[in-house]
Order: structure tokens, then sequence, then C-alpha cells
């Protein structure tokens, strides 16, 4: 049932105009990103205001290693562009940790935000990064396909992929560790939680994979510059979608950002001049009425089951 | 004589200038209810975060069994099996009674356990298995008191703290609570209480130690306790004595 449905799915640009594609490319990399980070954000209730950072860090260290080490070998340079790419996002989510897990609700979300500036300043100014002038990332055709469509198939394996991650972890015993910090972290604690071992290794997890996803998004544009990728709205809207799907579930990512995306390409795409002000005014009419995300609505009904403080 | 289950050493806890308890030393034997007791501020609730990890004593040891134990992280206390219930319940509100009390199975002592079995003798013993389903945010006090104990048992603690478990509970709900301590202490757990409910700390008690101004002023069973001058003195001031 779900093969059949991921065939489909697969087949999709193939059937419809490119614009669509572009749509369903953004929503596959939205729900995935939008995964990675609730590994910590709505697993543990860590909040990063800052994962923009892995965004842009796996960009561009892949990047640089493509174009300098890989040149003549597009194909398999994105391959390991992609490990590159994760495992730099987890060495740097290891270095950093350690100091900003002990902060705990706001001042992490704030810390990570730092992260992220600092790292697209020095995106920016140090000139080996090639930052400001941009990065022109090899092309990348397999299998005869148009780019748009190798993309779109590229990132629905990588949903897929982050998916089954997100899912093995919230259904396991961490996944129940991670909920008990989140409810509580001093009470996690004394019920032999390991909450720092379980946070530092979610941090890195989720910062692996959205460096990886990162390196996708910068071959789906082909050139990338520090604004292009370092971008605080995608820091913002990786909450945004689990806000409005549903904090902490599986789901809640994929409705926030398919709602989210088509509100804003599809049916207010031709109202350019206003159409963040309408998404604004509809975001906080949805937090408002759904407070524990649409998939809440379903569970509580309008209005109800307002979130705890 | 066994060793102990836990052993305070001359423990003195500095906070800057104040002094949360000087030179304390006493020990639980195993499979014992223990009480702490004493006025407010006589420093019972740093000897539960000295012995539970959240704190490091300025001065002196605490042992568990044969493991010197002070400065331990409390993760790490919790897997050796020291579990400990709070003052103010803390259920993880958004879970189910279920879920939580599961969370105390999955993680606490190490070793190996059938997870199922251990949430529902662990709900069984609290008398919760009626309300497992319901979300713990909506239970009341008395309630919320049973889970917490549900939860610290389903983490098979080997010691057990309790922080006033019946604090602002009313007879029959107290009642409850002794007997699962009891039934606790029955397999072999042991217990160490902090309680302001005289009646129920002297019924339930083996041993009793006081606390006043941090300083250990007495120890020993119920009935020499009751009796004792420097208690009464220390809770209703020294003009009762004499």
């Amino acid at each position: 049932m779900s093969i059949v449905l991921l065939i489909v799915a697969a087949a999709v640009p193939f059937m419809v105009m490119p614009f669509y594609v572009r749509v369903g490319q953004l929503i596959l990399l939205s729900a995935a990103l939008g995964l990675a980070w609730t590994l910590l954000g709505g697993f543990a209730g860590y909040w990063s205001f800052g994962h923009a950072a892995f965004i842009g860090l796996g960009a561009f260290s892949a990047g640089l290693f493509e174009t300098e080490l890989m040149k003549g070998q597009p194909l398999l340079g994105f391959g390991l562009g992609l490990i590159v790419g994760g495992v730099v996002c987890a060495l740097a989510a290891a270095v950093v940790a350690w100091p900003i897990l002990r902060l705990r609700g706001i001042y992490f979300a704030v810390a990570m935000l730092g992260v992220s500036q600092v790292l697209a300043e020095l995106t920016n100014n140090v000139d080996v990064f090639k930052g400001s002038m941009g990065l022109v990332l090899p092309r990348i055709a397999a299998f005869g396909l148009r780019p748009e469509a190798l993309f779109y198939d590229v990132l629905l394996i990588a949903t897929v992929v982050v998916g089954c991650i997100a899912f093995a972890i919230k259904n396991g015993r961490i996944g129940a560790g991670l909920m008990a910090i989140r409810e509580d972290e001093d009470t996690a604690r004394m019920l032999g939680v390991p909450t720092e071992r379980y946070k530092i290794m979610m941090f890195i997890l989720s910062a692996a994979l959205t460096g990886a996803l990162g390196v996708i998004y910068a071959h789906s544009l082909g050139y990338i510059t520090t604004s292009s990728v370092y971008r605080t709205e995608f820091s913002l809207n990786m909450i945004v979608y689990n806000l409005l799907g549903g904090m902490g579930t599986l789901v809640g990512p994929f409705l926030g950002s398919a709602v989210m995306v088509i509100l804003t390409q599809v049916v207010l795409g031709r109202l350019l001049s206003i159409h963040m002000f309408i998404t604004g005014a509809l975001l906080v009419l949805l937090v408002l009425a759904a407070p524990k995300g649409i998939i809440g609505l379903f569970k509580g009904g309008l209005f109800g089951g307002r979130a705890k403080g | 004589m066994s060793t102990p289950i836990l052993r305070l050493e001359h423990v003195t806890k500095r906070f800057r200038g104040l002094v949360a308890t000087n030179d304390v030393s006493f020990a639980v034997p195993e499979g014992s209810i223990c009480s702490l007791i004493g006025p407010n501020g006589a420093g019972k609730s740093t000897i539960f975060n000295l012995v539970t990890g959240y704190l490091a004593p300025s001065e002196g040891h605490i042992f568990f069994g044969k493991t010197r134990i002070d400065g331990t992280p409390t993760t790490q206390l919790a897997r050796a099996g020291i579990a400990r219930c709070f003052q103010i319940a803390k259920p993880f509100a958004d879970l189910s009674v279920r879920e939580n009390v599961r969370i105390g199975a999955l993680f606490g002592r190490d070793g190996a356990r059938d997870i199922a079995a251990v949430t529902d003798d662990a709900l069984a013993l609290t008398g919760l298995s009626d309300l497992a389903g319901r979300p713990a945010g909506d239970m009341t006090v008395g309630y919320l008191r049973r889970l917490e104990l549900a939860r610290a048992i389903a983490a098979r603690p080997v010691l057990l703290l309790a922080d006033e478990p019946c604090a602002g509970l009313n007879a029959t709900e107290t009642e409850d609570i002794v007997t699962i301590l009891r039934l606790v202490r029955d397999r072999g757990v042991s217990v160490l209480l902090v309680e302001h409910d005289m009646q129920a700390v002297m019924r339930v008690s083996d041993q009793i130690f006081v606390l006043d101004a941090g300083a250990l002023i007495a120890a020993g069973p119920p009935e020499a306790i009751a009796g004792d001058p420097r208690v009464i003195a220390a809770y209703l001031g020294t003009e009762a004595v004499e």
C-alpha cells in the first residue's frame, strides 16, 4: 500500500507542469526539514531558532568539497557531498552541543540563533568560503531526468529516509526519554533518563540530517550565496511547519509544510504584494484556533486541547 | 549487622554563608522505612538533594551500600537504584497515567525487565490500574501522589526517597500512601521518607532521624523519638519542655 503510494509520488513530476513539480519539491524539502528539526525541537522540547545554520554549513561544505576535490565527477561528488555536508554539520553540532545544550528554553533558542548568525558571517566574510561571491555547484544529471524531476525524486527519497529515522526514534526507548525531557527534565534525570546524552545525540543527528538536506537544496538551486542558504526564514519555517501541523508529532511537519507551501506558493502566489501579510494573519488565526496544530484539531476539536504552559 | 543501604558520614552542605546541613551522620538499614523529620528549613530537602546527586556535599561522604556516591550525577544514581518522589508532584501532564509509569519502567535501575509487566505491577500496587488511560494532567492531588510513587516504583529502586508524599492529603488518602509505602518496603525496597504528618511518620517508620537547623538532634525508633525532650523543644520551643 505505502509502496504503491511512493511509486505514484515518485511519478508525479512526469505527469504535472514544472511549476507544480517545484511546489512538490518545496513541500518535500520543508517536510523533511521540519522532521529533522523536530527530532530535538518537537521530541525533546529544545526549540532551535537557528537551524538554517546547518542548511548553510551543509550546503557550503559540500559545495566547496565538490568544486575543489571532485571536479569532473558530479554524480559521485553529489553522493559524497551529502555525506560531507552531514558529517561537517554533525561535527559542528558536537562542538557547540556541550555549552549550549546546558541552556534551557528560550536561552537555547537564542543561542542557536547566534550560532547561525556567526556561521553566516564567517561564510560571507572569509574569502575561502566564497559566501559573498557565490558558489556554482556541479550540475548533476542522472538517468536523463529533467533537473526539477530529478530533485523532486531525490527529495522524496530524502523525506522518506528522514521520516523513517524520526519514526524509529519516536517509537523507541529514546523517544520516551526525549518526551520525558520535554515534559520535565529534572524528573527525567531522576528516573534515570540519560538526558545529556540523548540531547546531544538528537542535536547531532538533527544537524547532520539538516545539513544533508541543505546539500540537496543547494544543488537544486545550482548557485548559492550566503544569503540564499543561511536564511533566517528557514529557521523560522521549520518551527512554523511543526507548530502548524502538530508539535512533536510525525505527521505535523507534513501537514504544516503542505498547508504553508500551498498557501504561499499556489493560493496566494498571484497576490505577491500582500501575500506575506495574508499568510501572517492566517498563521495567527490557525495557531489561535488550533494550539496543538492541525493534528490536534482532529483530536481535540476547534479551540480545544490548548497546550499547557 | 549488614551494610546499611544508605549512610551519611559527617555531611555538611554550605550555600555561601548559610549552613544547610551541619555534620549530619545517619544510616538507613536495608529493607526499612526511615523518616527524616524536623521543622521547615531544618535541611531535609537539602539531604534529599545530596543523596540524589542534585547537590554535592561541602564536606563528608555519602555511601549507597558500599559505594561512595556524593557528587555522582543524578542519572547514574537512578540507574544504580535510587528513586525519588517529588514533594510537588511532577507528572508528565500531557501523557497518560500509564505512559508516565512506563517511562519509569523503560529507564530507572539497570537490568533486564519486562516493561509492560513492570508498568502494570506498579499501577496495581498504587491502585491506579483503572485510571491508566487518563491524562496525568487531569488528576487530583491524591492521585498525583500515587502516580509519583508508581513512576518511582516502576523504576525498580533499591532505595526510594519520598518527599512529603502525604502533604495536603486527607486522612483516607494518607492511609493509602502509608499502605503503599509498607507494600514497597515488604518487597525489600528501603524507604527514606520526609514527612510532616507525624501520625503517618510514627506509624510507618522503623527509624526516625530528627533534624533541626541543619543538625541531627535525635535518632531512634518512633517510641523513643516521641518522648525525646530535644525533639519536643525543636518543634514546640524550649518553653514547652520546661
